[in-house]
């Protein structure tokens, strides 16, 4: 009996050392401790011995058994490491390549740079409190004109400047008319911002457009003053360019702004030193703002004497331009995807 | 506008001043200074110079070769001109003399000979036109003397007003308007140059009387005959500043009107006296119909919009504008009546508009001019004439019809006020100091000013205490005022949902579905709607179009979408893009009602050569876009009629959402492609934004996760080759609304073993219980049940 087992043993581990695969293993693990395995089954016989016989040769099976479990365990752990390794070299690909045509995803979208300028403005306004507005692109003569303070024989009014619509409305020439609407709907003190594309009749070359895009900003309350909108607009340029900008405030006649301004900034090619953008001058024209006309508070319904505000308006345009050195304005509405895809 | 500083001078005193100071102070203050110009800068290093000696050139014939000595140096130069000799007295340009952007002399050798240096002709020195030859002076010219000494007028700087800044202020159109700011911005007296007094000189021995018949139209009128007149040119200091401020010298008469103009600001004009017929001057307005004749030569039918001077015999001047050609002065001229007059600046800038006559009297007048400088631009006029001509004599009064006295404006506010909108402590001294170096006049009661404007501040531009704060603010300089946080609530602002929506479809579309976003034009054109099939005339026009391209406003974004794919594939094989932007929606196009504003959002997905159809692509984008906004009560319809001519009835899908139309997702129709010659294949679809944003959406909310087994059944039918897959998942699903959990398509086959006209659709039905695992026979049952529910459609398993 001994004899049997041993050389069951010895059979059994050999078959083991020779297998190469996980099957094979497999199939050893069966013929020898399955149910109806050659040690299950002598294993099972042990009933029919002499006591002391049984202990002996149980003994011995065990350990037999423990013998060939570890080693199937080795020979298994063995033949797996194999198994990745081989699959590991079958499965190597070329990372180097962007990928298969088939898989390739779309590329990446591009946001026109109008928008993108636009969302980061209306986030730095919304951060300080601004509420933004809308307003019609074709609007009525009252709130583009006759209730900023332009009166009817205003040159503004003239027909160069205006596209006129046959129901006799007009395309917003500036986004000040959001500013009209504001009023109509908000009651001060009030801080709010109206972006949007704005159209002038005008013929287009590289530096003009007859269409574009502003941002019109106010702010009512009580005791708003020059001082405050200096301050305000060195924080909001400084938010834009993400860095200190010298400003200076000059006279500039506006009908909706009493006093109204130019704001120049120091030019930001040359730092104010005098370059061919800035023709010379180290100064860049940038937006027009002042106090908000009394006028123009009284036809929103608001008292002058109680209240008090300033306006600004922002070309959009202009901004993006400058950020990027773009040197044609026709480019935003050319449609043209490969100026698209650079922003 | 040009400023000569010359002029300025006049009126006050800029000694230690630089020009680019005043320019500085003003562009801060008062105006935009566009440019800073040195008039004949080169006449300092001109000097007059003695011909010695003249040479033939040993290698030119045409040239000389002049020995000359130029008070300080002798040197010798080359000469190509015809008209000197020995002994003459000449220009020599010395040697880095700038006699043009284009030219500065340089010594050089002229066909081998060295010349430091050049003799000028009188129009190389900008003197005159001549060129026939060098410019000899008269023999007791002294020697070596720069032209600068010999034509002291001639020497200036100007500067370069940007005429858009002064709009708003009729005073600034003219030298002494400035004058009196760089005398406030400096701390100077200001001079004004017109002496009044010399208007008691005048004797009325002559008729000539005013009427004006449209006071509203011509608020004042001022005349006056002066006799003894002789026509000739201008002496050299008015030569000088007529033409430092850009305007070109005619004669006496016509120069001292223009200088007047220039100098204080009131557009002068002089008739021919023996052209006029009768003693009257007429102001009116013209009749419709008559004709004028302006001193330009054109031919006029006027409106009963202009206003004319006119005498017994018809119009003499468009009023205003410019001077009639019958009653112009010329050489023979020696008797004028000056003219000094005010008009509606509505009437003129419509009458110039009108005629295309935008001319220096017109751009002034339109400002709304102040009507108190009328006599004393006349009296300017004449002091000016009689200096010219010393025996010319007035010989009327100031004719002045003034029907309607112009007032100055009184204006109540306080120092606490202006202080209040500066945001900055600025002492009451320094108010009122500021205000009266202005020329208006303060009465300043203990911080209550009693303000009175002057009449040139009165017209438009000066009327409420908010100009006053802009008057003191320009002066103290906006750079002197300390900026100042405001004090506002802190308080979150209202959200605005729709742009916030814009945004998010914007940012899905680029960032998950890759298509770039477009910008196009508001306006649409006849041509690409006809080759759309879309030309109903529905598009509200536009009045005053800049071109036919762009003559109307979009319905739909749509063709300049189809524009953007006909540029952009000569540039790519494959592209995706969107807009997003309004259309404007009229049921009546000329009811005054504006326009419906729409929000559209409209992509496209574009291929040369696609593998698969791209409707699949572009249906991909949107309904993932639809998903990602968890936008209730969508249905996507298939739909092949009542589509727009653009969408291929075979590849298009009609988005409804809340049971309204939405949108579509199509195709371009192949007939469409050959119109715009687009190459490849394009997908679109075009969704309404207001109703993507009106609807409902869907609320997050968590539900238990399933306990037991899903159970997959997958099987293949044999469909006709225009049935819906859609539906036969409907079907599947609605076999046993309990127990089906999905039923989705896994793949549709055509081919070989499939008969012609039908299609080969498998589909995987998932079976599943909430609350136990099924049964065998459970699912066997489920399992027949879709077999048997298709069936009965006509679905029969392959």
């Amino acid at each position: 009996m001994k004899d049997t087992l041993e050389t069951l043993q010895t059979n059994t581990l050999a078959a083991i050392r020779s297998a190469t695969t996980a099957a094979e293993l497999e199939e050893i693990r069966i013929r020898v401790l399955g149910r109806k395995g050659e040690l299950t089954g002598i294993l099972r016989g042990l009933g029919g011995l002499a006591p002391e016989e049984r202990a002996a040769v149980g003994k011995i099976s065990n350990e037999i058994k423990a013998d060939i479990e570890t080693a199937l365990g080795a020979k298994k752990t063995d033949l797996d490491g194999a198994a990745i390794g081989a699959m590991l070299a079958e499965e190597w690909i070329d990372v180097s390549l962007a990928g298969p045509a088939s898989s390739k995803r779309p590329e990446r979208g591009h946001l026109h740079p109008i928008s993108q300028i636009q969302y980061e403005i209306e986030d730095i306004f919304t951060s300080m409190g601004f509420e933004i507005l809308d307003g019609p692109e074709v609007e009525t003569e009252y709130n583009n004109f006759e209730a900023l303070n332009i009166p009817d024989h205003h040159p503004a009014r003239d027909m160069q400047d205006t596209f006129w619509t046959e129901d006799g409305n007009l395309l917003r020439t500036h986004t000040s008319a959001i500013q009209v609407r504001g009023m109509a709907t908000h009651r001060p003190p009030f801080r709010v911002i109206g972006p949007g594309r704005v159209f002038r009749y005008e013929s287009t070359d590289a530096s003009h457009e007859n269409t574009f895009y502003q941002i019109e900003g106010m702010m009512v309350d009580r005791n708003i003053s020059v001082a405050n909108l200096i301050y305000f607009m060195k924080i909001l340029l400084k938010e834009i360019f993400r860095r200190e900008v010298t400003i200076r405030l000059r006279p500039g006649y506006f009908p909706f702004v009493e006093p109204g301004f130019e704001l120049d900034i120091h030019c930001l090619i040359c730092g104010g030193d005098g370059c061919s953008v800035c023709k010379q001058s180290g100064w860049v024209e940038l937006l027009p703002c002042g106090l908000v006309h009394p006028n123009v508070l009284r036809y929103g319904n608001i008292d002058p004497a109680e209240w008090s505000g300033f306006a600004f308006g922002l070309g959009l345009n202009r901004l993006v331009m400058m950020r990027y050195g773009i040197n044609d304005i026709r480019h935003f509405l050319s449609g043209d995807l490969r100026f698209l895809y650079q922003f | 506008m040009w400023l000569s500083l010359n002029i300025i001078r006049d009126m006050v005193d800029l000694d230690g001043i630089a020009p680019e100071e005043i320019a500085a102070r003003l562009t801060m203050a008062t105006a935009e200074i566009d440019g800073i110009d040195a008039v004949n800068r080169h006449f300092e290093t001109v000097v007059t110079a003695k011909i010695i000696d003249v040479m033939k050139h040993p290698n030119a014939d045409k040239l000389t070769v002049c020995d000359l000595d130029a008070g300080k140096e002798k040197l010798t130069v080359v000469c190509g001109a015809p008209n000197h000799k020995k002994g003459d007295i000449v220009a020599l340009a010395t040697v880095g003399t700038k006699l043009s952007e284009e030219f500065t002399v340089t010594e050089t050798k002229v066909r081998g000979v060295n010349s430091p240096g050049m003799l000028c002709s009188e129009k190389e020195l900008g003197l005159s036109d001549d060129h026939s030859g060098i410019m000899i002076f008269p023999a007791d010219t002294p020697i070596g003397v720069p032209l600068s000494r010999l034509y002291p007028d001639r020497v200036d700087v100007r500067l370069e007003i940007d005429n858009k800044s002064i709009t708003h202020r009729p005073d600034l159109w003219c030298h002494a308007g400035f004058a009196r700011e760089i005398a406030a911005l400096f701390g100077r007296a200001f001079k004004h140059p017109v002496d009044l007094s010399i208007a008691k000189t005048f004797t009325n021995s002559e008729p000539l009387t005013v009427t004006i018949h449209a006071p509203e139209a011509a608020p004042r009128y001022c005349g006056l005959v002066v006799k003894n007149i002789r026509i000739e040119e201008s002496p050299e200091w008015l030569k000088s500043r007529v033409s430092a401020i850009g305007m070109r010298p005619i004669n006496n008469v016509v120069d001292v009107t223009n200088y007047v103009m220039a100098e204080i600001g009131e557009p002068m004009h002089a008739f021919d006296r023996k052209k006029l017929r009768g003693n009257e001057i007429i102001v009116r307005t013209a009749t419709d119909g008559e004709p004028m004749k302006t001193l330009d030569e054109q031919e006029h039918t006027l409106t009963a919009h202009d206003v004319v001077i006119a005498d017994a015999g018809g119009p003499i001047a468009l009023a205003g504008v410019m001077g009639g050609g019958d009653s112009e002065i010329d050489d023979a001229t020696t008797e004028i009546v000056l003219e000094a007059a005010n008009f509606n600046p509505v009437n003129i800038r419509r009458t110039a508009n009108r005629y295309g006559l935008r001319t220096e009297a017109a751009i002034r007048f339109e400002k709304s001019l102040d009507p108190e400088i009328c006599p004393a631009a006349i009296v300017r006029c004449y002091e000016l004439i009689k200096r010219l001509v010393p025996e010319a004599e007035a010989v009327t009064e100031i004719v002045d019809a003034y029907p309607r006295k112009h007032s100055e404006n009184r204006i109540e506010t306080s120092s606490a006020f202006i202080r209040k909108k500066l945001g900055q402590d600025i002492d009451d001294a320094r108010i009122t100091g500021i205000l009266s170096s202005l020329g208006f006049g303060v009465r300043d009661s203990g911080g209550d000013l009693d303000i009175t404007a002057p009449t040139y501040r009165s017209t438009k531009d000066v009327s409420i205490p908010d100009d006053i704060v802009e008057e003191v603010g320009r002066i103290f300089g906006y750079d002197n005022i300390t900026p100042v946080p405001p004090m506002v609530p802190c308080a979150a602002p209202a959200r605005n949902e729709f742009r916030l929506f814009e945004r998010r479809l914007k940012t899905i579309l680029s960032r998950d579905y890759g298509l770039t976003e477009v910008s196009n034009y508001s306006f649409v054109g006849e041509a690409p709607l006809a080759a759309l099939d879309l030309d109903e005339g529905l598009e509200l026009r536009l009045r005053n179009p800049l071109s036919q391209e762009q003559d109307r406003l979009r319905r739909s974004l749509v063709p300049n979408i189809v524009g953007n794919i006909a540029f952009n594939q000569r540039y790519s094989d494959a592209f995706r893009f969107f807009e997003l932007g309004r259309v404007y929606i009229k049921k009546s196009r000329t009811d005054a009602e504006l326009a419906s504003e729409q929000t559209r959002i409209t992509g496209c997905v574009y291929a040369k050569t696609p593998a698969s159809p791209l409707f699949y692509d572009a249906r991909t984008a949107l309904t993932g876009l639809i998903g990602e906004l968890r936008i209730r009560g969508v249905q996507l319809r298939p739909i092949d009629s009542g589509l727009p001519p653009y969408a291929h009835p075979g590849r298009s899908l009609e988005i409804v959402i809340e049971g309204k139309h939405a949108g579509l997702v199509f195709e371009l129709h192949p007939a469409v492609r050959q119109r715009f010659d687009i190459a490849g294949q394009a997908a679109l679809f075009d969704v309404s934004v207001d109703q993507l944003f009106a609807a409902k959406k869907l609320e997050r909310s968590f539900t238990e996760l399933r306990k037991y087994p899903d159970v997959p059944f997958e099987l293949s039918l044999i469909a006709d080759r225009f049935a819906y897959a859609e539906e036969i998942c409907a079907i599947a699903a609605k076999s046993s609304r309990e127990f089906v959990r999905d039923a989705s398509v896994v793949s549709v086959y055509s081919g070989e073993q499939i008969p012609a006209g039908k299609k080969s659709v498998s589909v995987r039905v998932v079976f599943a219980a909430q609350d136990r695992t099924l049964a065998p026979e459970e699912i066997e049952k489920l399992q027949k049940g879709v077999i048997d529910a298709l069936g009965k459609k006509g679905y029969a398993l392959r």
